[in-house]
C-alpha cells in the first residue's frame, strides 16, 4: 500500500548521516526530526504564519490554504504572493490538490493533528512548530524553524532583525513621547456581551513590549491560552489602564469602535473618555504572526504614536 | 445440518414473488423483488465507487488508475489511488452502510420515523469528546478514540437515566436528548476558549469528513459494519414485528424489551464507530433508510437496501464535495446535509400518502 | 408543609393553575431580585441592595441601572418567548420533543448572521434586525416546504420538512464558515447565546414582534386546545385547523426568531419549559401556556445569574448554561412518576 513512506524514511535515514554530503537540512519539529533536501523549489503552507515568514522572504510559495474567500489569502498577504494555488481551505485540506503541487516541503501549523501529519508526511517533509505559549519569541522560533526548512536561515534572520530595529527605534519614541508610568496597554476583542483580552505573551504582546510598552492581561488568561473568556461587563473597569488596543476582525474598525461606545459601561472607561484607544486589524493582531504581520503591529503602534503627540 | 430434506414433509408452494429456501428444517421465504431491487442498488454503488476511484482534483487516466490499483504505476499516483482515493472509499461505504442501518433500527425500535441514533446524543457526545482531545482538555488520546469513548459515554448515560422504564424507549430518548444538548454545548465552549488555527483542526469533527481518515480504523470499521449489517439481517425478521403491539410480539414468542434492546445496541455500535471513523455525519440515518424504502418498495424491513443506500450516498456526497468546488473540498458531513435535506423533501412530496411508522 | 406534600400528590391536571402560578411567579421573583443583587464584579449583594433601596455607591447604581437591570429584564422577555414558543410548537406538532428550533428559526438565524459577518459587518456591529430576518425567512420556508408536501395537514411532515430544512440551511452556513476565517472566528462567539451586554434599545427594537406574537397566542389558544381533542371536535366548534396552524407557526416564528435577534440562539428552554409546565399542571395547552410564562424567565434568570458566578470575573455563555440546567431538569420530569404527554 505505502510505498510512499519508506522512501521517505530512506531519505531521512540518509540524510541524517550524510548531512553535509547532500547538503539536506534536518530540522526539530513537534512530530520529530525531519530532513529536507537541499535546494527546496515548491513550497505549500497550510497555515497563514508559514505564508507571511516566506513572504517576508520574497520566497515565492507554490501552494496555500485560502482564509479569506474561496480563493485569497488575507488581505496584508494577498499581493505578496502572485499565482499561488489554492490547495483548500484553514478548516479542510485538499491532500489531492496538495500533491498537485508537487511540494517538497510542507510548511504547517502547530495545531496540525497528528493523524493528518502521517499523512501529509508521506507527501513531502512536513514540518509543525514546536509552540510554547510560555516563550513569548514562540513566533520568531517558528519563523526561523520555517526559514530553516526551505534554506533561507540567513533572509529570516534578516527579516527578524528589521522588525528588532524598528522596534527599537519606536521603542525611543516612547520613551519620548510617553512618560514611564504611562505605559500599560490592553489589546482586546469587543464582543457585544464584553471584551475578550489577548494574551500578554503572544505575538502581538512581545511586539509591544519591545517597543517600550507594558502589555497586560490582568491575571485573567488560563495557562496555554491565546485569549480570556469574555469578561464581565462589570469588571470591564480591569481594561481601563493608559492605553487600549482594540481588534475587530473586518475593515471597519472606527464603526466597531462606535458600537461599543453605545455600551455605557464601555463610553465611562477613562482610557474611552481619553479617546486612547486605537483600533486595528485583528486578523493581524490576533490571528496570525510572522515578520509581515509584525511590520503592520508595527505601523499601527507607530500610528497611535503619531496620533498622539 | 447438512441434509436437505424438504421431501419429507408435505410440500408447500411459496406465495407469489418469493423463494422458499428450505435448509435442515429451517424454511426462509426470500423477496425476488427485495433481491433483484437489492442487485440493482449494488450495481450502482459499484459504479459510483469507480467513479470516485477515477475522479479528483488529480486528473489521472482510467488506464494508470488501474494499474495503480494493481500495485504498478508511479508511485504517487499508487499513493493518491491506494492511500487517499481506496480508503476514503472504504471509509464511505463502511460508514455510510453503517449509519444508515442505524437509522433503520432506531427508526424501528421507536417508531418514529425522525428516530435516528443521533437523537440520543450518539453524535454530539462523539463530537464533544474529538473536540475536546484537539483543543486539548483533559486526556490527550487520539479525537477518533476520545469520539469512540464519547459515544459509549452518551450511551451508558442514556441507558442509565433513561432506560428500563417507560413506554417504547420514551424515557430513552429524552435522556439521549439531553445529552446531546448538553454535548453541544460543551463543544461549542471549547470552541470559543481556542486559537482559531485549533478550532480549524477540530472543525472536520464538528460536520464530519472523510479527508485523510486513519488508515488502520478502516478495518476494523469494515469488520464492525460487517458484523452489525449480518446480525440485523439474522434478527430482520424479528425486528419487523416490532411494527406490531407489544401484546402481538409477545403472543408471537418474543420478548418485546430483548428485541428492542438488541436492535438498539447493534444500531449503537455502528454508530459508535462510524462517528469515531467519518465524524458526526448524521444525516445519511435518516436519507439511507428512506432513500431504501422509497427504491426498493419490498415488504418488510429494508435493512440491506439501507446498507446500501447509505453507502450510496455517502461516497456520493464525499465525491461531489472533492470535486465540485475543487480545490476546495467540502466536507461530506455538509454536502450530506444539502443534498439530504431536500431529498428527504422531495420523497416526502413525491409519496403524498405514506404510512407513517 | 402536609400541604405542599397534599397538592403535589394530586394529578397534575387536578392541581388548580392559581396556586401553581402564584408559586412559581415568587420563585420568579426571588429569581428577579437575586439577578439584580448578583453580578460578577466586585459590587457584592450588600452593596447591590443599598443601590437598589437607594443609598448605593455611583458604581453600584450604575451596575445595576446600566448592565444588571437590562439584562434581566432581556432575559424576562426572552424566556417567556421560548417557552411559550417551545408550548406552542409541541401542541401544534403533537410531539413532545418538538421545538422551535425545529422549525429553522436558529438555523434561518445563524445563516443570515454569517452572511451579515461575510459581507464585512463584525459581532460588536451586528445588526439584531439581521438575526430577526434569517429567522422569520427560516421559518417561511419551513413552512412553504410542509405546504408544498401535504396541504399543511400532518405534522410529522411539518417536523420532517423543518429537520429538513434546518440542516440544510446549518450545512449552508457551515460552508461560509468554511470559505471565510474571519466569519468563522467571529460566530463561535455568537452561536452560544447570551443575555450581557443587552440594552433596552435592543429589546424595544422587537418588541413590537412580540406584541403581535402574544396578540396571535391569546386568539389561537382556545381553537388549539380543541384541536387536541381532534381535528373534527375544532372543526365542530367552528375553528378551520390549517389557519390556526398557519396562525400557530407565524407566533412561533415571531417569538423564537425575535428571542434569537436579542439573546443568540439558546438551546433546550423551549424544550424544557413546556415539560415542565405539562409536568406540574397537566396536558392542558391553556394552562401548560400560563405555566410557562413564569417557567421560562426562571430558567434563563437562574442560568444568566449561574454564568456570571461560575467563571468571575469573566461570563460563562448563557446557551451553554442553560443546556447544563435544562438537562438535569428534564431528566428529573421524565423519571418522576406521572408523565404527562400530549394528547
Amino acid at each position: 500500500m505505502s510505498i510512499m513512506r519508506p522512501l521517505v524514511l530512506c531519505s531521512a535515514i540518509l540524510g541524517l548521516s550524510a548531512n553535509t554530503a547532500f547538503a539536506d537540512v534536518t530540522v526539530d519539529t513537534k512530530y520529530g526530526s525531519v530532513t529536507v533536501k537541499d535546494n527546496v523549489k515548491r513550497i505549500v503552507t497550510l497555515h497563514e504564519g508559514a505564508l507571511d515568514v516566506m513572504s517576508s522572504i520574497d520566497v515565492p510559495v507554490a501552494g496555500s490554504v485560502a482564509t479569506r474567500g474561496s480563493d485569497t489569502v488575507s488581505d496584508y498577504l494577498a499581493d505578496k504572493q502572485p499565482g499561488i494555488q489554492i490547495v483548500g481551505t484553514a478548516r479542510e485540506t485538499n491532500l489531492e490538490a496538495v500533491i498537485k503541487e508537487r511540494p517538497d516541503v510542507i510548511l504547517a501549523s502547530n495545531a496540525l493533528s497528528k493523524e493528518q501529519y502521517d499523512i501529509l508526511s508521506k507527501i513531502a517533509p512536513t514540518i509543525v512548530p514546536e509552540w510554547s505559549f510560555s516563550s513569548p519569541d514562540a513566533w520568531r522560533n517558528e519563523a526561523r524553524l520555517f526559514g530553516k526548512a526551505v534554506g533561507h536561515s540567513a533572509d529570516v534572520e534578516r527579516a527578524l532583525n528589521a522588525v528588532d530595529k524598528r522596534a527599537a527605534t519606536l521603542k525611543k519614541r516612547v520613551e519620548q513621547q510617553v512618560p514611564a508610568d504611562q505605559r500599560q496597554v490592553f489589546v482586546t476583542r469587543w464582543m457585544p456581551q464584553g471584551p475578550m483580552i489577548m494574551s500578554k505573551d503572544l505575538f502581538t504582546g512581545s511586539l509591544l513590549r519591545s517597543t517600550g510598552f507594558e502589555p497586560q492581561d490582568g491575571d485573567l488568561l488560563k495557562e496555554g491560552r491565546p485569549h480570556s473568556s469574555i469578561l464581565s461587563l462589570e469588571n470591564i473597569a480591569v481594561i481601563d489602564q493608559d492605553w487600549l488596543f482594540m481588534a475587530t476582525l473586518n475593515q471597519d474598525g472606527k464603526k466597531a469602535y462606535d458600537a461599543a461606545k453605545q455600551s455605557a459601561a464601555f463610553s465611562r472607561l477613562n482610557v474611552v473618555q481619553q479617546d486612547r484607544v486605537q483600533t486595528v486589524d485583528g486578523q493581524v493582531w490576533s490571528s496570525t504572526s510572522g515578520p509581515l504581520a509584525a511590520q503592520v503591529v508595527l505601523d499601527d503602534i507607530e500610528q497611535l504614536l503619531d496620533s498622539h503627540q | 445440518m447438512s441434509v436437505f430434506d424438504s421431501t419429507s414433509r408435505s410440500y408447500v408452494p411459496a406465495p407469489t414473488g418469493h423463494w422458499l429456501v428450505a435448509i435442515a428444517g429451517y424454511s426462509v421465504l426470500i423477496d425476488k423483488r427485495a433481491i433483484q431491487r437489492n442487485a440493482l442498488l449494488s450495481v450502482a454503488l459499484l459504479a459510483i465507487s469507480v467513479l470516485s476511484l477515477g475522479m479528483g482534483t488529480l486528473s489521472l487516466a482510467p488506464y494508470d488508475v488501474l494499474l495503480a490499483l494493481l500495485g504498478k504505476g508511479d508511485s504517487m499516483t499508487q499513493f493518491v489511488i491506494n492511500e487517499l482515493r481506496l480508503n476514503r472509499l472504504l471509509a464511505g461505504i463502511f460508514t455510510g452502510a453503517a449509519f444508515s442501518v442505524a437509522g433503520c433500527l432506531m427508526q424501528t425500535v421507536a417508531r418514529n420515523r425522525l428516530a435516528t441514533p443521533g437523537i440520543i446524543g450518539i453524535d454530539n457526545a462523539a463530537m464533544a469528546f474529538a473536540v475536546a482531545s484537539v483543543v486539548g482538555v483533559g486526556v490527550s488520546f487520539a479525537p477518533s478514540a476520545m469520539a469512540l469513548t464519547g459515544a459509549a459515554t452518551a450511551t451508558a448515560l442514556a441507558f442509565m437515566i433513561g432506560g428500563g422504564s417507560g413506554t417504547r424507549g420514551y424515557r430513552f430518548i429524552v435522556a439521549g436528548l439531553a445529552i446531546g444538548s448538553v454535548s453541544a454545548a460543551v463543544s461549542q465552549l471549547l470552541l470559543t476558549q481556542v486559537h482559531i488555527d485549533v478550532a480549524n483542526e477540530a472543525y472536520p469533527w464538528t460536520v464530519g469528513s472523510l479527508s485523510g481518515r486513519p488508515e488502520e480504523q478502516i478495518p476494523v470499521m469494515g469488520l464492525i459494519t460487517l458484523i452489525g449489517v449480518l446480525s440485523g439481517l439474522v434478527l430482520c425478521y424479528r425486528f419487523q414485528l416490532m411494527a406490531f403491539s407489544d401484546s402481538v410480539i409477545t403472543a408471537l414468542g418474543h420478548t418485546p424489551n430483548r428485541l428492542r434492546f438488541a436492535a438498539v445496541v447493534i444500531a449503537i455500535v455502528l454508530t459508535g464507530f462510524a462517528v469515531a471513523l467519518a465524524g458526526p455525519v448524521g444525516l445519511v440515518a435518516l436519507v439511507g433508510p428512506e432513500m431504501a424504502r422509497a427504491f426498493a418498495r419490498h415488504k418488510g424491513l429494508p435493512l440491506l437496501s439501507s446498507a446500501i443506500c447509505g453507502a450510496i450516498v455517502m461516497v456520493l456526497a464525499d465525491l461531489a464535495g472533492r470535486t465540485l468546488f475543487s480545490p476546495i473540498e467540502i466536507p461530506v458531513g455538509v454536502i450530506t446535509a444539502i443534498v439530504g435535506g431536500p431529498f428527504l423533501l422531495w420523497i416526502l412530496i413525491r409519496k403524498p400518502k405514506r404510512s407513517t411508522l | 408543609m402536609p400541604f405542599l406534600v397534599q397538592f403535589f400528590q394530586r394529578a397534575p391536571s387536578q392541581r388548580p393553575l392559581s396556586v401553581c402560578f402564584t408559586l412559581i411567579c415568587l420563585i420568579l421573583l426571588t429569581c428577579i431580585l437575586l439577578s439584580l443583587l448578583i453580578g460578577a464584579g466586585s459590587v457584592n449583594i450588600s452593596q447591590s441592595w443599598q443601590a437598589l433601596i437607594g443609598q448605593g455607591t455611583e458604581e453600584a447604581t450604575f451596575i445595576i441601572r446600566e448592565l444588571r437591570f437590562p439584562r434581566t429584564l432581556v432575559a424576562l422577555v426572552v424566556g417567556m418567548a421560548l417557552g411559550i414558543a417551545g408550548a406552542l410548537m409541541q401542541a401544534v406538532a403533537r410531539n413532545p420533543l418538538a421545538e422551535p428550533g425545529l422549525l429553522g428559526v436558529s438555523a434561518g438565524a445563524s445563516f443570515a448572521v454569517a452572511i451579515a459577518l461575510l459581507l464585512g459587518a463584525s459581532a460588536a456591529t451586528l445588526a439584531a434586525g439581521v438575526a430577526q430576518i434569517g429567522a422569520l425567512i427560516g421559518c417561511f420556508f419551513v413552512m412553504a416546504a410542509a405546504r408544498l408536501q401535504g396541504q399543511f395537514k400532518d405534522p410529522v411532515r411539518l417536523i420532517l420538512a423543518g429537520a429538513a430544512l434546518s440542516s440544510l440551511l446549518t450545512a449552508l452556513t457551515s460552508i461560509l464558515l468554511m470559505y471565510d476565517q474571519r466569519a468563522a472566528d467571529e460566530i463561535r462567539f455568537w452561536v452560544t447565546g447570551s443575555v450581557a451586554g443587552r440594552a433596552l434599545d435592543h429589546l424595544m427594537a422587537v418588541m413590537p414582534y412580540f406584541v403581535i406574537a402574544a396578540l396571535l397566542t391569546l386568539y389561537v389558544a382556545r381553537p388549539l386546545a380543541s384541536m387536541a381533542l381532534g381535528e373534527k371536535v375544532a372543526l365542530g366548534l367552528g375553528h378551520n385547523p390549517r389557519t390556526i396552524r398557519y396562525l400557530v407557526m407565524l407566533s412561533v416564528a415571531l417569538l423564537a426568531g425575535s428571542a434569537t435577534a436579542i439573546a443568540g440562539p439558546i438551546m433546550f428552554v423551549g424544550l424544557v419549559v413546556p415539560f415542565a409546565a405539562r409536568a406540574l399542571v397537566g396536558p392542558d395547552i391553556r394552562r401548560t401556556m400560563i405555566m410557562c410564562l413564569p417557567i421560562g424567565p426562571l430558567m434563563i434568570i437562574s442560568a444568566d445569574i449561574l454564568t456570571r458566578i461560575i467563571a468571575q470575573p469573566t461570563e460563562m455563555p448563557l446557551g451553554v448554561l442553560t443546556a447544563i440546567i435544562g438537562a438535569p431538569v428534564l431528566m428529573m420530569i421524565v423519571r418522576a412518576k406521572r408523565l404527562p404527554t400530549l394528547a
